[in-house]
């Protein structure tokens, strides 16, 4: 995470979340994860609920076929997905 | 952006709205004036390119004829955000520490980081629908 605020910064609400996120899973927060809860207010909350309703809503296409499509797409941006 | 039509309209909307217009410490403007950039920005080159489109040349256009209020930006932050929404993993520390030497704060390249990757993925998702519509640009 190149910015530190985005690292280190989060609100206590936000930073309680990644506290738990830190436990439960045992490993390091991903960056994604740390960007969504930087001001939500600004950007995560609503880049979340469009993902939800992309990713996960009612669609033609399966998850599995979704998620291809965005490894794919990430592949062609040359990030890790 | 102009094509919001679909069923995720609402929820596209409602992103591009928070991003543009929640309180922060750049101008809405400035904000808007990065996203209308980087969507028009063309990336990918090699097998999977995708042809430029006549009717909208990925050329320079200044941040100022795009009405942020007459300011300017250094190049070195424009040269940055064009980064971002072309190819974001070409972006480096030294490139954000750069930045931050010159000034910026972490909440104000956080804000306009974000403004140039949602304007650069609405752009390719634009013509993106438009190839599957049958459509030549994005236009």
């Amino acid at each position: 995470m190149r910015l530190r605020a985005v690292e280190h910064r989060h609100r206590l609400a936000q930073r309680l979340k990644l506290t738990l996120i830190r436990l439960v899973s045992g490993r390091r927060v991903p960056d994604v994860v740390k960007t969504l809860l930087y001001r939500p207010e600004l950007f995560g909350r609503a880049m979340c609920d469009w993902t939800q309703a992309v990713m996960r809503g009612p669609s033609e296409w399966s998850v599995g076929e979704r998620e291809l499509f965005a490894a794919f797409t990430s592949r062609l941006n040359q990030c890790v997905f | 952006m102009r094509d919001l039509s679909g069923r995720y309209a609402a929820l596209t909307q409602r992103l591009v709205d928070s991003v543009l217009a929640a309180p922060g410490h750049t101008p809405s403007e400035l904000r808007r004036a990065v996203l209308t950039r980087a969507a028009a920005s063309l990336p990918f080159s090699g097998p999977h390119a995708l042809a430029p489109s006549p009717s909208s040349p990925p050329g320079p256009l200044s941040l100022r004829e795009r009405g942020n209020g007459g300011e300017d930006l250094p190049a070195a932050l424009v040269a940055y955000l064009d980064k971002v929404a072309l190819h974001a993993y070409k972006v480096t520390d030294e490139d954000l520490a750069t930045l931050q030497r010159a000034g910026n704060s972490d909440d104000a390249l956080f804000e306009l980081t974000v403004s140039a990757a949602l304007g650069a993925a609405l752009g390719r998702l634009e013509r993106g629908l438009a190839a599957v519509r049958g459509e030549e640009g994005p236009r």
